[in-house]
């Protein structure tokens, strides 16, 4: 079970001077008390051997140790007068490793020279020793939550770069991370404390995903999320992925919540305490992405271009109550995807309603319609738009689904406005 | 069978970063980095292009000191824990896969994805995966670190091998170990090929100088035989599938997806009140994306009571190993459908779960 860490455990940081084309608020949420509490070190300037201590590893071990070893880590590589690794070894290798250490020092006796005279306060080395393991932070006054994620080897796809799968893995990850740090995980789910009490879970109901660029093996990027209020009874959670070097926004998305009890299956309103939980960390900020209001239609075997079934759930899909993870039905989406599509083109923007949800039994199926752009003609170096379909085998409906593609290497035919007007 | 470390960085071993873009105040420091042409060929040091990626300086691995293992720590991430709270065997799987695409693309192997020396590229040889044995004590639970060493060395004339051994970071535990063969094949041919003379040197300079295993117990389960299980199977998933994101690039099913295709055919109950302490797989044939797959398992009775006593601190003999409740044992087979040509062959080891 995941420890509910407090608030004060991470330091935000202060944000950085150049204008941050970030969540931009409409109006400030509701300031509760919960902000004070959150921007009660605001003025702590980070240094860089002061860092509150995640809990690592399920219990706050006492952190001297992988700090230290961080710290360590990068007092050796950036202090200048370090000497060459001692030789360790009696062997017979030879002694290019010497020189190398040699050209090591030299370059990053340079390296410090050019540290010195042009240090700026956002440091990537600082966000390391802050956060060397990618926990995750509060910034932007405690509305918004940072992570950073280098992509790894196994998460990139036939075409070298990361999946969408991948990308949605991690804003499930951050808003998890958003939720846990910000002392509202109860049960390690997103259920806050008074959520646990009442048998309310969060339920997602819509998603939307914009991708400009996706990122490849080794690549960084950062997430940001926030949470807004959605209608009268929902909430609303947006994320922005960029680039972690450029700043370049790669990813938009903004997802849709309602609250169901867990016994009833019955969906909820928002009660008072849990209202009083959460508010204070809603930032009402203009969307990220354009809304896609447009209905979506639902597939029957008639319509549709592309079937797959027999789509059964594996362990490894599954997550601690035996419900299939919302990030493997785009996986089982794309399944019907027509090859040559997935080939020439790749996924731009989707948009996702959840109906219901399946379990370790189930037996699903996959459905595709093509429905503009590509219809005898999937070649073509125009957008295309498909529709989608998954259900189980007696036709209860699990996910609907539109997905436009965009075709690779667009920025190479120097064509500008490629996305369609949905993803502006 | 399965490949070795798949994909492809080329563009990356070249990438400078500078001051990178308008928005950025952030000039990246140049970082020398090993290079093919510095390593490995005896060309003189510094004529290859000395640049670093931010991902190298952010990268939380690096060679050792002695430039012989590699080590890198990992951060579990919440999707990556399954049904028990706890990573999945397919993430650890996943995460000794890079830490060996790191280390190889570290010591300037991997342009290309493959872990490949050069002479290899030359000649069209690839690496493959022929047994892969993990073995897990304690498994790690979301946002948990973990710090995995690695190295590889040769074994024998046909194969080399790549060991693993995983702590927890926090308190320097050792909660998995694990080792791996890897034969050489033509990958135009597909056929088997020996290491050449000029091909193991190449990477032994990498390797240590005296063996070094993650598990040195002569009786260690990673180098017993698998046989084949007989038919009828006590357990069988079939008709399973590969899906789009079980496939690398050549459109071969990735290894770790074969994990997960052997634990389908476990019963549930095992699933519920077991946990995996060690997989060893052996890899036959390959499997490509149009093929249907069975999975099959039966029971292995645990033969070395024994060493089934030393698991429990038991004295005595312990008969009916079968009904051992705390320690079970399992053969499985993956085959494709309809011929039953083999694809893999298993055998798991499970403990019982206690309460977390």
């Amino acid at each position: 079970m995941v420890a509910t860490a407090a608030t004060s455990a991470f330091i935000p940081v202060p944000s950085p001077s150049a204008p941050d084309p970030g969540f931009k608020p409409k109006k400030l949420a509701n300031l509760g008390g919960m902000k004070s509490k959150l921007t009660s070190s605001g003025g702590l300037q980070v240094k860089a051997n002061a860092q509150a201590p995640p809990k690592i590893n399920g219990s706050s071990v006492s952190l001297t140790t992988p700090v230290e070893t961080v710290k360590h880590e990068v007092e050796m590589s950036s202090s200048s007068s370090s000497s060459p690794p001692p030789r360790t070894f009696i062997n017979t290798l030879p002694d290019w490793s010497m020189l190398l250490a040699a050209i090591t020092t030299i370059f990053l006796a340079a390296e410090k020279q050019w540290m010195m005279l042009d240090w700026k306060p956002r440091r990537p080395d600082m966000d390391m020793l802050i956060d060397p393991f990618g926990l995750g932070r509060i910034v932007q006054d405690g509305f918004v939550f940072r992570q950073n994620f280098s992509i790894r080897s196994y998460e990139i796809g036939a075409d070298r770069t990361a999946s969408i799968e991948t990308m949605m893995n991690h804003l499930q990850e951050t808003a998890l991370n958003h939720v846990k740090t910000a002392g509202l995980l109860g049960d390690g789910f997103g259920s806050t404390p008074e959520m646990c009490k009442k048998n309310l879970i969060w339920v997602v109901a819509r998603m939307q995903v914009v991708v400009d660029r996706y990122p490849t093996w080794g690549d960084v990027v950062q997430v940001d999320t926030s949470v807004g209020p959605s209608g009268k009874n929902g909430m609303r959670r947006n994320w922005l992925v960029r680039d972690y070097k450029t700043g370049e926004i790669l990813t938009r998305a903004s997802s849709v919540w309602v609250m169901m009890n867990k016994k009833t299956r019955k969906l909820s309103k928002i009660p008072e305490e849990v209202r009083g939980e959460i508010e204070p960390y809603f930032l009402d900020s203009d969307p990220v992405v354009e809304e896609d209001s447009r209905k979506l239609q639902k597939l029957d075997d008639n319509t549709a271009d592309y079937v797959r079934t027999g789509l059964a759930p594996r362990w490894s899909d599954l997550d601690v109550n035996q419900h299939v993870n919302n990030v493997k039905y785009i996986g089982w989406i794309l399944e019907s995807a027509p090859l040559k599509i997935l080939e020439s083109h790749e996924l731009a923007a989707m948009t996702l309603e959840y109906r219901r949800e399946c379990g370790r039994d189930s037996v699903l199926q996959s459905l595709t319609a093509v429905s503009s752009n590509g219809v005898g003609n999937l070649a073509s170096l125009a957008d295309i738009e498909c529709q989608h379909l998954l259900r189980l085998e007696d036709g209860a409906e699990i996910v609907r689904g539109r997905t436009v593609w965009r075709p690779k290497y667009a920025e190479n035919f120097g064509t500008f406005g490629q996305l369609p007007a949905e993803s502006a | 069978m399965g490949r070795g470390p798949i994909l492809t960085r080329g563009h990356r071993r070249n990438a400078v970063v500078l001051g990178s873009g308008s928005g950025s105040s952030y000039k990246g420091p140049i970082m020398a980095v090993v290079s093919d042409r510095v390593i490995g060929s005896g060309s003189g040091p510094g004529s290859g292009s000395v640049s670093g990626t931010l991902a190298d300086r952010l990268r939380l691995g690096s060679l050792t000191e002695d430039g012989l293992s590699y080590k890198e720590r990992f951060i579990v991430r919440c999707y990556e824990v399954g049904i028990n709270k706890t990573a999945t065997v397919e993430t650890i799987a996943n995460l000794l896969q890079e830490v060996g695409c790191n280390h190889a693309q570290s010591v300037g192997f991997s342009t290309d994805g493959f872990a490949t020396t050069p002479t290899m590229r030359k000649l069209h040889l690839i690496w493959v995966t022929a047994r892969m044995h993990i073995e897990i004590y304690k498994y790690p639970a979301w946002s948990d670190v973990i710090e995995i060493e690695t190295w590889c060395q040769g074994e024998g004339r046909i194969g080399t091998r790549r060991d693993w051994i995983l702590k927890d970071n926090a308190t320097g535990q050792v909660i998995g170990r694990a080792t791996s063969k890897w034969v050489m094949m033509n990958e135009d041919t597909r056929r088997l090929q020996k290491v050449s003379d000029d091909v193991r040197d190449e990477y032994l300079v990498y390797c240590p100088r005296e063996p070094r295993l993650a598990i040195p117990e002569e009786n260690s389960s990673s180098l017993r035989r698998i046989p084949k299980l007989e038919d009828p199977a006590d357990h069988s998933k079939l008709g399973l599938v590969p899906r789009r994101a079980d496939l690398d690039m050549n459109q071969h099913v990735n290894n770790v997806t074969y994990i997960g295709w052997v634990l389908e055919s476990l019963p549930q109950e095992i699933i519920d009140s077991h946990e995996l302490q060690t997989i060893t797989l052996d890899y036959r044939r390959e499997c490509q994306h149009d093929d249907i797959v069975d999975s099959l398992t039966s029971v292995e009775p645990v033969e070395d009571a024994e060493a089934v006593s030393k698991i429990q601190g038991t004295n005595g003999s312990i008969a009916a190993t079968e009904n051992n409740e705390d320690l079970r044992q399992f053969l499985h087979l993956l085959r494709v459908s309809g011929d039953g040509l083999e694809i893999n062959r298993g055998r798991t080891e499970w403990r019982k779960k206690h309460a977390r």
